[in-house]
């Protein structure tokens, strides 16, 4: 059985904190190893910060889902919105950016493919739904989880 | 816990930023801010050590790209310093570890930076 946590937040920059501590915590209880986790916490900052500054251009405040999921061997991190319509596994690669423009896609969907095993998107029901997951080893508490 | 902090010493003429922590979208402004300050302020030497950086992401690496071309801007030089692990592999991935000056240790930034008006 897979350790599934549910975060909703705003499309906030300071609701990244709110992730950000909720896999630090699950890194601790299930023993996700450090190697695995800065990867994790890095694609996991590269995507949700996308979807903060890019998903909704009317200046309102919105929420999206953020859910993280141990398994036995993997993690993975899916992110659910209701933003504009954006695939970013199929964004141009940073080569194709003007330097220090920031904008959808770019240097961080390039290090998010380099740093996780699965990156996946669709859009369902006016929704992106968008997944990383990254294979490893995770420690006994998972096991004890199954139980 | 492990948030970003960031030190400031100097060697000669040359500012040394100390990071540590980590380097996300929450935290890669103050390092802008940081920087960007310190090349208004009028520093011609600005040495970033991220030895003590936990990770860092898009948001850090534009941030560093952005103080790199207002050093440029301001006839200011702007190196990078003790790039290990984690962190180097994230340069590697971004294809950015020939986008900046990097040097290994901070004795070797320091020589460099010094150039030839060293004393």
């Amino acid at each position: 059985m897979a350790h599934a946590v549910d975060v909703r937040i705003r499309n906030d920059i300071s609701d990244m904190g709110i992730v950000r501590d909720t896999l630090d915590k699950l890194a601790r209880e299930f023993r996700i190893p450090v190697r695995a986790l800065t990867q994790l916490q890095v694609a996991l900052d590269e995507v949700v910060s996308n979807v903060i500054k890019y998903s909704w251009s009317d200046g309102g405040q919105h929420e999206f889902l953020v859910r993280i999921t141990v398994q036995p061997d993997r993690v993975d991190l899916e992110i659910f919105d209701d933003g504009r319509e954006f695939d970013p596994v199929t964004a141009l690669l940073p080569n194709h950016a003007p330097e220090g423009q920031p904008r959808p896609g770019g240097r961080g969907i390039h290090i998010i493919k380099k740093l996780v095993d699965r990156f996946a998107y669709e859009r369902i029901d006016g929704r992106n739904h968008t997944t990383l997951s990254k294979t490893c080893e995770v420690g006994a508490a998972v096991q004890r989880s199954e139980k | 816990m492990n948030a970003l902090s960031i030190g400031q010493t100097r060697a000669g003429g040359v500012c040394i930023v100390t990071l540590s922590g980590r380097i996300d979208s929450t935290s890669a402004s103050d390092i802008m801010a940081e920087l960007t300050r310190l090349i208004s302020s009028g520093e011609k030497s600005i040495l970033v050590d991220l030895g003590a950086v936990l990770y860092l992401t898009s948001a850090a690496f534009r941030a560093l790209l952005v103080a790199t071309d207002e050093a440029e801007r301001k006839a200011a030089k702007l190196a990078l310093c003790n790039l290990a692990g984690h962190v180097r592999e994230l340069f590697e991935m971004g294809g950015l570890l020939d986008v900046f000056a990097i040097h290994n240790s901070r004795e070797e930034a320091l020589k460099q930076l010094a150039g030839p008006h060293a004393s």
